[in-house]
């Protein structure tokens, strides 16, 4: 299975479609034209019956709702979990050491941003995060 | 003549209190001051010389002929700092809301002209509602005109502006255009289009200090490069920066009597720096170990952290500083890095200031957004910013010195002057890990135990080339120096360096790739 993500007036669809070996005599031609019609037929359904703008609020809805009032601590690029230096329910100060990253080759101390407590730690020790991915979120 | 003396102090005065004693109080109820206020805060008391109070603006659209401007939304003159001449415009928001038309524009470019036939600073303070609609297309031809003379003016003499109200539209390009933007922390506010517009296209809702304010701008996008509670602490700030300048670029920065020792010894940087490669430190604390009474004043503190710029003086003498900071992205370059070390790299070299690159760089930020983003067309903006600068340059390498970030830290190669090092530095074409999987494969895939192998081979590698004395063996570096005596082999370094002249190839301009 492959991901893709497809645009479609405007609208983003994250859509999985499974690529069929080239030498297989299936009845779907694993041609890349034929490769197009999934994705459409997957996506179709979807939107049939929403209107042009819904997509949109949803999006917006899912990054309040983790951000209101809290603040997520986001990797700031790929590496690996070396230690996890807090743990849930913990108050915290800013500055407060979180996280040690490592990447490139560096020990990178995650640090708090503001005051406040940790709702939530995203990320287990030894897990491999990229850029941008959860890793603490604080209230 | 008594009469008319008497007429004339009245119309001063009456020009002074600009949109009048309502809206004066209405700018300090918001934390504010007015245009003159900030002035006097930011020249030396009393030496404010204003022009062009009485001009006023000639438009007589949709009523503008009955209303008054008194020096039509805009104070302009000059004046000093710390007795150095600086030419100084201020938007007064309290007439016509600061709004930029035709003879307000006429003013700014008045001040900008003398500000460069004279080769003094120019510091704008930018409050100002826009265009002054109703002048249409001559108050568009003002923003143009002011425009051409940041550009023209550029390289030449120091150009600060302040942002210390709304500045919106085409109004931002001025502050863009200058060499130092400052922000007042709930005060500034900076875009191209606003809050209202973008909910219409795009259906974003946003405030306008998330859009344009003073953190937005200096954290996120980088296009301001300070960042103040107040009004006072910005203007403050200003005058400092402008301590560090010299007033055109025929003149060095001015220098002071320094009260630090010359020869001052620093065991600290002896200890500062982990030994395990791995481990981050904080490089600023090297920074003000080094320079003059512990002083640093950094510019774009909060913006791509990664890299720290800033101005520190050694024996009295402005040096402008380019460091990696191993704390953030494990001091790692990426594009916002080398968008900012390039601009600054530049200002220095435009204004005669030295520059001192503190090295400890594993390598570019590797990521498809940093490729996409096209690290490759940023990063050569670094290169190209070292390579083009005549000043003075002096590479210190602390500890990792990798591959392209090694030469885009201004090595031997790119033109420094001298280049040290510190005895831990690993100057290399890539790190010891990396390196020992690559020409130890085959060791390390035959032996009985891969894992010790690698381990042993990565040693070995760190031993034979992760050190500065192949480097200095071949003279890319000077000379590999004690921590501790730092301060006073820079301070050698540049005063042998005072007198460098060097000259490029005659030639329109270059083509630094933007």
């Amino acid at each position: 299975m492959r991901k893709f993500i497809v645009n479609v007036n405007g609208k983003q669809y994250e859509v999985e479609v499974e690529e069929v070996a080239s030498n297989t005599t299936s009845t779907t031609n694993p041609t890349p034209i034929v490769q197009n019609k999934p994705k459409i037929e997957q996506v179709s359904p979807q939107p049939k019956a929403e209107p042009k703008a819904e997509p949109k609020p949803q999006e917006e809805k899912k990054e309040v709702r983790v951000s209101e009032g809290a603040e997520v601590v986001t990797a700031p690029m790929p590496g690996t979990i070396l230690n996890i230096n807090v743990k849930e329910g913990e108050t915290v100060k800013e500055g407060h050491l979180l996280i040690i990253l490592e990447a490139m080759k560096m020990e990178n101390e995650i640090l708090a941003p503001r005051d406040g407590r940790v709702a939530s730690v995203a990320v287990a020790k030894g897990a491999s995060v990229n850029t941008g991915d959860q890793l603490v979120v604080l209230e | 003549m008594k009469e008319k003396i008497e007429k004339l102090l009245e119309t001063k005065r009456k020009i002074e209190l600009g949109g009048g004693e309502k809206r004066i109080e209405k700018q300090h109820s918001q934390g504010k001051l007015t245009a003159r206020e900030r002035i006097n805060l930011l020249l030396d008391e009393g030496s404010f010389i204003e022009i062009d109070a009485f001009v006023t603006h000639r438009c007589t659209n949709f009523g503008m002929e009955n209303t008054e401007a008194n020096a039509d939304g805009v104070v302009t003159g000059y004046g000093t700092v710390d007795g150095r001449l600086v030419f100084v415009y201020a938007q007064d928001f309290t007439v016509l809301g600061g709004s930029l038309g035709e003879m307000h524009a006429n003013k700014i470019c008045k001040v900008q002209e003398m500000a460069l036939k004279m080769g003094a600073p120019i510091v704008g303070i930018n409050d100002s509602g826009g265009a002054r609609i109703q002048e249409g297309v001559d108050a568009l031809s003002g923003y143009g005109k002011i425009f051409y003379n940041n550009t023209k003016a550029s390289g030449v003499i120091p150009q600060i502006t302040a942002i210390m109200g709304p500045c919106a539209g085409g109004a931002v390009y001025s502050p863009a255009l200058t060499d130092f933007i400052f922000m007042v922390d709930g005060i500034s506010r900076m875009f191209i289009t606003g809050p209202q517009v973008i909910k219409t296209v795009t259906g974003e809702d946003v405030s306008q200090e998330d859009l344009g304010g003073a953190n937005t701008h200096n954290r996120i996008s980088g296009v301001a490069h300070f960042m103040d509670k107040s009004e006072e602490d910005c203007i403050k700030r200003i005058r400092t920066l402008l301590s560090y300048l010299p007033s055109n670029n025929l003149e060095n920065p001015p220098a002071y009597q320094s009260e630090d020792d010359i020869n001052r010894m620093e065991e600290k940087l002896n200890e500062l720096v982990p030994v395990n490669p791995n481990k981050p430190y904080d490089m600023k604390e090297i920074i003000k170990l080094i320079a003059d009474n512990n002083e640093f004043f950094e510019i774009q503190e909060y913006y791509a952290q990664n890299i720290i710029t800033g101005f520190i003086r050694l024996n009295g003498k402005t040096v402008g500083v380019v460091a990696n900071q191993p704390k953030v992205l494990a001091g790692c370059l990426d594009i916002n890095a080398s968008d900012k070390a390039g601009r600054f790299i530049r200002t220095c070299d435009a204004f005669n200031i030295p520059l001192l690159n503190l090295v400890d760089v594993p390598g570019f930020l590797p990521g498809t957004d940093q490729e996409y983003g096209g690290i490759i067309r940023h990063g050569a903006k670094m290169l190209y910013a070292f390579s083009e600068a005549t000043v003075p340059k002096v590479t210190l390498i602390i500890r990792k010195a990798y591959g392209g970030a090694y030469l885009a830290m201004c090595s031997k190669d790119l033109g420094a002057d001298q280049v040290f090092a510190w005895p831990g530095a690993e100057i290399a074409v890539m790190g010891p890990d990396g390196a020992a999987n690559i020409i130890f494969k085959n060791d390390i895939k035959n032996s009985e135990n891969p894992m010790e192998t690698r381990q042993e081979k990565i040693e070995e590698y760190r031993n034979t080339i992760a050190n500065p004395y192949i480097a200095a063996s071949r003279g890319f570096v000077d000379d590999v120096i004690v921590p501790g005596i730092t301060r006073p082999r820079l301070i050698s370094a540049f005063d042998m360096l005072e007198s460098k002249r060097e000259t490029s190839p005659a030639k329109k301009h270059g083509n630094i790739p933007v």
